[in-house]
Order: structure tokens, then sequence, then C-alpha cells
């Protein structure tokens, strides 16, 4: 067996509240910020294609700033910076999972934007001006043929995005959220059970990961257009975009 | 009196011409068939007509008036049946989304609509699991639902298989019985002979000769027309 390391211990760790509890506000803090990035996101892809410069250039600005700079610098930015910028940040309402959320919401939708972009433009165009023929209104146009056309393409692009943010809540870790990292830090701060205790916490990622994946093949088949609810044929996926690492 | 008129569009993408002043009356109940090269401005026209888009100049008119939403009925080459839609939701959605009737009288309506087309028995598939002739009927259903005052086609059957082309145009032939004011954009010369009421020869933007269709494919009088034929016959 592996000698140093203690099933024992490991189950310990498992099983002990900290880090039950560490999994479930890292999901918190992931399920929150993916939603947020969605939606700001999906405002961001329409303001890339407004006909106003102004729109464009600070939908451009904002994607700039939020990929080119690293995220652990955000995080740090919105938890020290923001406070000291502004006094309304020092009060006792901003906690670091807020801090946190709002950082990994920000960064994330710089991302969502492109896949929603993507998304977007990779429904027939034919399929709007059919809209348009029957005399249907934009907003109409969008939500009833053209968003849920895109669903389907930006899934599993999406699903990496989940993955990645879920992962880079462990970040938060530096601005006292108790998440799982930190869990597994004052679990062998106190014992010095460093395998056992990075087991434990891999195992809870690896979990969340798995669970996620049987959602997302479910979600896929859901928005697949056929009445037999069978995958017949599926249209090219969007290259998920190349990961800058974050 | 349904009489759809055009009159003198204009339209240029960028530097090329693509309408230059193209003038056309639809009486009631007749049936015009265009003809004419790629790029010759057929398509256009008709998404004018359709107001998918807006042109330069000239204007647009049904019984005197700009039509309304859902007034023009419009059915493209390629079908675009909403992919995310089965064939009976998408002849009730121009129902429930533009005309804002109930989903239950819609339904009803679609229903009858299908069953026009041939394809009741069709209603809960989705086009991707519909042969291309059934995915155009559905199209043609989806538009008649709104009781258009004019049908307008873009070549409705160059992108189908060979043996599927008799059943779109068959669904055709029985609407113009009925006396539905048609345009129609299509290199198929039969239908045109038999079902329009005049056949029109478009090149380079503009309408280059109009006569029945008798006359149009016997004698054509301008010299474009006569070399358009003989390389489409």
């Amino acid at each position: 067996m592996l000698a140093g390391f203690s099933t024992h211990i490991f189950w310990e760790a498992l099983s002990s509240g900290p880090f039950w509890r560490g999994a479930l506000l890292a999901l918190e803090l992931t399920i929150f910020s993916f939603l947020v990035a969605i939606v700001l996101g999906f405002f961001l892809a329409i303001g890339r294609s407004s006909k106003s410069r102004t729109v464009r250039g600070g939908v451009f600005f904002y994607t700039w700033i939020f990929r080119a700079t690293p995220t652990l610098l955000q995080l740090l930015f919105v938890w020290d910076a923001l406070p000291q910028i502004w006094g309304v940040f020092r009060q006792g309402w901003f906690t670091p999972f807020l801090a946190a959320a709002v950082a990994l919401s920000l960064n994330e939708a710089a991302y969502m934007a492109e896949i929603v972009r993507s998304g977007l433009l990779s429904v027939d165009p034919g399929q709007e001006l059919a809209g348009r023929a029957l005399g249907m209104s934009r907003a109409r146009i969008l939500r009833q043929i053209i968003v849920p056309q895109a669903v389907r393409i930006v899934i599993p692009p999406m699903g990496n995005e989940f993955i990645t943010l879920l992962k880079l809540t462990s970040l938060a870790s530096v601005i006292s959220v108790t998440e799982l990292l930190t869990a597994a830090q004052n679990f062998y701060s106190t014992t010095f059970s460093y395998a056992e205790a990075f087991a434990a916490a891999a195992l809870y990622y690896l979990v969340i990961v798995s669970v996620l994946m049987v959602i997302q093949s479910w979600l896929e088949k859901k928005f697949t257009w056929t009445s037999r609810g069978r995958r017949r044929r599926t249209t090219a996926p969007v290259p998920a975009i190349s990961h800058d690492a974050r | 009196m349904s009489e759809l008129r055009a009159d003198d569009l204009h339209m240029r993408y960028d530097d090329l011409e693509v309408l230059r002043g193209v003038t056309f009356t639809v009486e009631p109940g007749q049936v015009k068939v265009i003809i004419g090269p790629s790029g010759s401005g057929k398509s256009t026209l008709l998404r004018c007509l359709a107001l998918l888009e807006e042109p330069e100049s000239g204007e647009v008119s049904l019984e005197g008036r700009r039509p309304q939403p859902g007034e023009i009925g419009m059915v493209f080459q390629r079908f675009n049946l909403f992919q995310n839609m089965t064939a009976l939701q998408n002849v009730m959605c121009g129902l429930v989304e533009v005309r804002r009737l109930p989903k239950r009288e819609a339904r009803e309506q679609a229903t009858e609509f299908l069953a026009r087309v041939g394809l009741a028995d069709k209603a809960g598939q989705y086009p991707d699991e519909l042969s291309g002739g059934q995915q155009q009927r559905v199209a043609m259903a989806r538009a008649l639902v709104m009781r258009p005052k004019a049908m307008l086609f873009d070549e409705p059957t160059s992108a189908l298989d060979v043996e599927l082309v008799r059943e779109v145009l068959d669904v055709m032939e029985s609407l113009a019985r009925e006396g539905m004011t048609m345009v129609v954009v299509s290199h198929e010369l039969r239908f045109a002979h038999h079902v329009a009421s005049s056949v029109l020869m478009m090149d380079e933007g503009r309408i280059v000769e109009e006569a029945p269709p008798d006359e149009f494919f016997a004698s054509p009088k301008e010299e474009r027309t006569k070399r358009f034929l003989s390389l489409v016959e």
C-alpha cells in the first residue's frame, strides 16, 4: 500500500464539515458567477455588434481588461483595492464571498461574451429572415428562434467555462473565502497530512465535475430537435476558445 | 382588390446596382413568373416586395398602401423552417407571435393548413426529420396560415431533389387555381407555361421583357430572352 497515506485520515478529511461546506461554497460561487456571467456576456455579445461605435468600443475595452490581466489580480483588486478607493466597500456587507463573486462574474463575462456571440452567429441567417417574413419583431425572433438554437451550440463551450470557473474558485482562498482549498490548508496546517487533505479536496472537485458532465449531456440531448429524442446529426460544435491560463 | 405593385425600385449593395428601376403590377389572382440569370436582381426584387429589404428608392404597395406584417407570404429556396420547432409549431408560430391568437386556436388553424399541404401526419416531426419537399410544403403552410394577400416564391424547388419537385409544384398549382396572387422566381419553365399569367425576364436589375407564357416562350422579342431561353431549355 501507500506507505505514508492514511486512508483513515483521508476519510476523516473527506467527511469533515469544513470540506463539505467548502465544496458547497465553491459550488455556490461557481453557479452564481456563471449565471451572472451569462447575462452579462449576452449583453456584451449584443453590444459587440451594436451600431454605436461607443458601445462597441466599450465592449472591446471591457473584454480587453478582463482577458489581459490575471484573475488572481482581479480578485485581489476587488477585495483590497475597491475598499481603498470607495468607502462603501469598507462596510460589513462587502464579504469575501461577495468580492470573489463579483471578480469571477466580471472575469467570466468577458469569456462568455465570445461564446454567446459565436453561438448567435452560428444560427443560419435564413432563420431570422423567415421570422421577419412572418412579421415577427426582432425581440421575438431572438427569443423564440435564435436563442434556443444558439443554446445547443454553446452548451459544450459553456460546460468548459463552468469547469474553469469551478477551479478558479480556489483562488478565492487568498481572500479568506473558506472554500475547498482553504479547508485543505486548514486541515494540513494542524495535522501535516498534506496528501490526505489534497486528495480529499480533489475528490470533491472530481465529483462536482462528473455531475456537471452528466447534466451537460442531458442538456445537449434536450436541445437536439428530433421527435424521437435521439441524436441524428449534430452541427459542428463551436471550437472552445483556446484557454488562456487564467 | 389586392394588387401588388412595385414602383420604380432602385437598390444597390455598395458599388453594385442590383435593381435599376423595376416597375410592375400583379393583379389579384395573377401569377407572375420571373426568370433570369443569377445576379439579375430577381431575389432582391422579391425581398423588397416582402419588405425584407428596404429599397434605396421606389415603393412597394399592396392595395395602394404599404403592406402590413404577414400580409405578403414568402417561401424561400432553402425552406428556412425554424429548426427548434416541430412542423406544427412552425405553422403556429406566426399566428401566436404576430397575430397573438390563443394557442388552441392557432393549433386548430395550423393543423388545418398542414392538412392542406398533405402533411397532417407530420405535425410532430422536426424539420431535420422531413424531406426537402415536405419541408418546403410546411414552409408554404406556415406562410399561408397567415392568410396573405399575395405569396412570393424565391426559387422554391431549386434546392430539391428532382423527384421531390413535383409535390411542391402541385401545391403551388392548386394555390394558383384557388386564385392566390403569386410572384414566383423559378426556372421550372413547364410550371411557368402552365400556370403563369405572364412571364418576366430580368437581367442586370431591369425587367427586359414581359409577356403571356405562350407568347413569351414561342416568340420572345428580346435578344437577351432568346439567348437565356436557349441555354435553359
